[in-house]
C-alpha cells in the first residue's frame, strides 16, 4: 500500500521552486520523483544571441548563492577559446575571490540545512550575519553586493583595494572562530545529530555510478576535486587538502562543508601571502580579437556545489553553442536513490544536505 | 460597516455591556475561551473598516509570504535575518502558508509554468492583500525579457502595489518599499 503525496512547487524547504511527487508507505519514502523546470528561462539559448562579454551576468544568475564562480567558469571558457593566458596577479585575485565566494556559499548552506531540519533559526541568523561580512569584503573588491561580474578576459575588472589584505585577514580570523562555534553548537545538539547521523546514506559505488558532484561525492569517501585533479590558476602552488569524509550520510555532507570552509580560509591566507605585485586588469575582447570559428572548448571548474563543465562552440561574433553541465542537476538526480527507505521528514534534511539551487538545475 | 466609531452610541454600549456580562459568565462556565472569542469578534465587527484603528493595525503587522523564486529570494532572506531585522518595523515573520499572509513579495523571474501557481497563492491570501514586485525580473522581465518562457513583469498577472528596481535590490531597498506600502495603507499615528 502506498500513498502519493505532492510537495511543492512552492514549499519552504524546496530551495526554490521544485515539485516532488513522493510515494510513501506509512511515513517511509518509497519513491521520489522530482519535477523540474519551474525556473527554466533558456539561458543556453539566450546567450547565443548575446556577444561574448554580455554573457557573464546571465551566467551569474545560474547559481545565485555563488555567482562569481559561474562568472569565472564562463570567462575561462572564452579565454580557452581565444587561447589567452591570465596574468599572474589576476590569477591570485580570482582565486581569492572564488574562495571567498565558496565561504559565503557554504555558510548559506549551513543556515539552509538547519532551516530544513525544522526551524533551528539561530543558525540561520548567525550565518547570515557572517555571510554579510564576506559579501561586504567582496563588495569592497568588486563594487557589487551580489552579482559581481568582476572577470575580464585575461584578468579582472577591478584589482583588490590597497587595504584588502588587512581586512581579509581580520575577517578570516573572525570566521575561523565562528566556524568552531557553529561546530560546537551543531554537534552538541542532539536534534541535529539524530537527524543527520546515519540518515541518507549514499555509498561510494552508488555515488560513482550516479555521477554526483562536489561535496556530495567527497562525503561518500571519494577524493575528487577539480582543484587538485586538474589544477587551474595557482591552486597547485598553494597549500590545501581535499576534504574527504567516509561517513556517506547527511552528517558527512555537513562535515565536508565545515572542512572546506577551513580549507578555503587556508587557501586565501596562503594566496594573500604569495600574491605578487603588478597588473591584474583584463582587456576588452575588441583589443584581443575574436575567437576562431567552430572551435570547441571544454572547461571544468570546481564550484561550491561541485564540478561544473562548460562546453562551447565558438564563433567570431557570439557563442555559437554553450552547454552547461550543472552540479546541482546531477545531485538532484541522486535524490531518489538516497531518500528511498528513509522517513518522509528526513527527505528535507537530505535535500538540504545536497545543497540544491534550482536555477542551476533548470537553467 | 463603513461608519465612524461612536463610543457613546447605544449599540456600542450594549455590545460592551454584553461583552462584560459574557466574560463574567464564561469565567464561571466550562467552555471559557470559545464564548469569549465569539463575542469579541462581534465587538470587533462594530469597528468600521475605514477607521484609523484598523488602518493602524494593518500597517503595523504586515505578514509577508515565504515565497522565493530566484536570486532576489536570497536578499529577501537577508532582509529577514539579523542584520536588517525586518521585525522592528512591523513586518513579522515570513509565513509559509498564504492564508496567514497579506504581502506577497515576488522575488525572481516568473516563468510561464509558474504563473498558475503564483495566481493560486495570491488568491489564497487573505484580503486585503498586497503585491511587491521585487527586482528587475518581477518588474519587467529583467535580463530574460527576450526569453521564450518568461512573463515580462508580474504586473501582467497580478495587481502590483510597489515596484523595486535593482538586480537584485539591496535589502535596504526592500525596507524602503515596505515603508512605501505602509504609507499607502495610511493610518500613521504621529507620536
Amino acid at each position: 500500500m502506498s500513498t502519493r503525496i505532492n510537495i511543492g512547487p512552492v514549499h519552504p524547504s524546496t530551495h526554490g521552486v521544485l515539485r516532488l511527487v513522493v510515494d510513501v508507505d506509512g511515513d517511509t519514502v518509497k519513491n521520489v520523483e522530482p519535477h523540474i523546470g519551474f525556473l527554466h528561462r533558456g539561458v543556453e539559448k539566450l546567450v547565443e544571441t548575446r556577444m561574448y562579454m554580455q554573457c557573464p551576468p546571465y551566467m551569474e544568475k545560474l547559481d545565485y548563492v555563488a555567482p562569481l564562480s559561474y562568472d569565472e567558469a564562463y570567462v575561462a571558457t572564452v579565454e580557452a577559446a581565444l587561447g589567452i593566458e591570465v596574468k599572474e596577479r589576476a590569477q591570485y585575485v580570482r582565486l581569492i575571490e572564488l574562495e571567498l565566494q565558496r565561504i559565503a556559499s557554504h555558510l548559506f548552506f549551513l543556515g539552509a540545512l538547519c532551516n530544513d531540519m525544522g526551524q533551528m533559526f539561530t543558525m540561520f541568523m548567525w550565518v547570515f550575519e557572517d555571510r554579510d561580512r564576506v559579501l561586504e569584503l567582496l563588495q569592497e573588491a568588486t563594487g557589487q553586493r551580489m552579482f559581481y561580474v568582476n572577470m575580464r578576459l585575461g584578468g579582472v575588472t577591478m584589482d583588490l583595494p590597497p587595504d584588502f589584505g588587512e581586512n581579509c585577514m581580520k575577517l578570516l580570523s573572525h570566521l575561523e572562530k565562528r566556524i568552531g562555534e557553529y561546530q560546537r553548537y551543531l554537534e552538541k545538539n542532539p536534534v541535529f545529530m539524530e537527524r543527520t547521523k546515519g540518515i541518507g546514506v549514499l555509498s561510494a559505488e552508488d555515488a560513482k555510478s550516479l555521477g554526483v558532484a562536489g561535496p556530495v561525492l567527497r562525503a561518500s569517501g571519494i577524493s575528487y576535486d577539480v582543484r587538485k585533479a586538474k589544477p587551474y590558476y595557482v591552486y597547485e602552488k598553494l597549500n590545501f587538502h581535499v576534504a574527504v569524509e567516509h561517513g556517506c550520510d547527511n552528517f558527512a555532507r555537513y562535515r565536508i562543508r565545515i572542512m572546506e570552509l577551513r580549507e578555503s580560509i587556508r587557501l586565501i591566507r596562503d594566496a594573500l601571502k604569495k600574491m605578487p605585485d603588478g597588473d591584474a586588469l583584463g582587456a576588452s575582447i575588441k583589443l584581443i580579437g575574436p575567437p576562431a570559428k567552430n572551435k570547441i572548448v571544454t572547461v571544468s571548474r570546481e564550484l561550491p556545489r561541485g564540478e561544473c563543465m562548460m562546453y562551447m562552440v565558438s564563433d567570431p561574433q557570439r557563442p555559437y553553442r554553450l552547454s552547461i553541465r550543472s552540479p546541482c542537476f546531477v545531485n538532484l538526480a541522486a535524490l531518489n536513490h538516497i531518500a528511498k527507505g528513509e522517513r518522509l521528514a528526513d527527505l528535507f534534511s537530505i535535500m538540504g544536505s545536497l545543497d540544491l539551487v534550482m536555477a542551476c538545475v533548470d537553467r | 460597516m463603513d461608519r465612524n466609531i461612536d463610543r457613546k452610541s447605544q449599540e456600542f454600549l450594549n455590545a460592551k455591556q454584553e461583552m462584560d456580562k459574557l466574560v463574567m459568565d464564561s469565567l464561571k462556565s466550562e467552555n471559557k475561551p470559545n464564548a469569549m472569542f465569539a463575542k469579541l469578534s462581534d465587538l470587533v465587527k462594530a469597528i468600521p473598516v475605514s477607521s484609523k484603528l484598523v488602518k493602524w493595525s494593518r500597517r503595523n503587522s504586515l505578514w509577508p509570504l515565504q515565497f522565493g523564486l530566484a536570486c532576489c529570494a536570497i536578499e529577501l532572506m537577508d532582509f529577514g535575518a539579523a542584520r536588517i531585522d525586518a521585525e522592528r518595523k512591523g513586518y513579522l515573520l515570513f509565513r509559509a502558508t498564504p492564508r496567514q499572509c497579506d504581502v506577497m513579495l515576488v522575488a525572481g523571474w516568473v516563468t510561464k509554468s509558474m504563473v498558475p501557481e503564483v495566481k493560486r497563492l495570491y488568491e489564497q491570501m487573505t484580503e486585503p492583500r498586497h503585491v511587491i514586485a521585487f527586482g528587475e525580473c518581477a518588474t519587467c522581465g529583467g535580463p530574460w525579457w527576450e526569453s521564450y518562457n518568461i512573463v515580462r513583469g508580474i504586473d501582467q498577472v497580478l495587481p502590483v502595489d510597489v515596484y523595486v528596481a535593482g538586480c537584485p535590490p539591496r535589502p535596504e531597498n526592500l525596507f524602503a518599499a515596505l515603508m512605501k506600502l505602509q504609507d499607502k495603507l495610511g493610518g500613521k499615528i504621529e507620536v
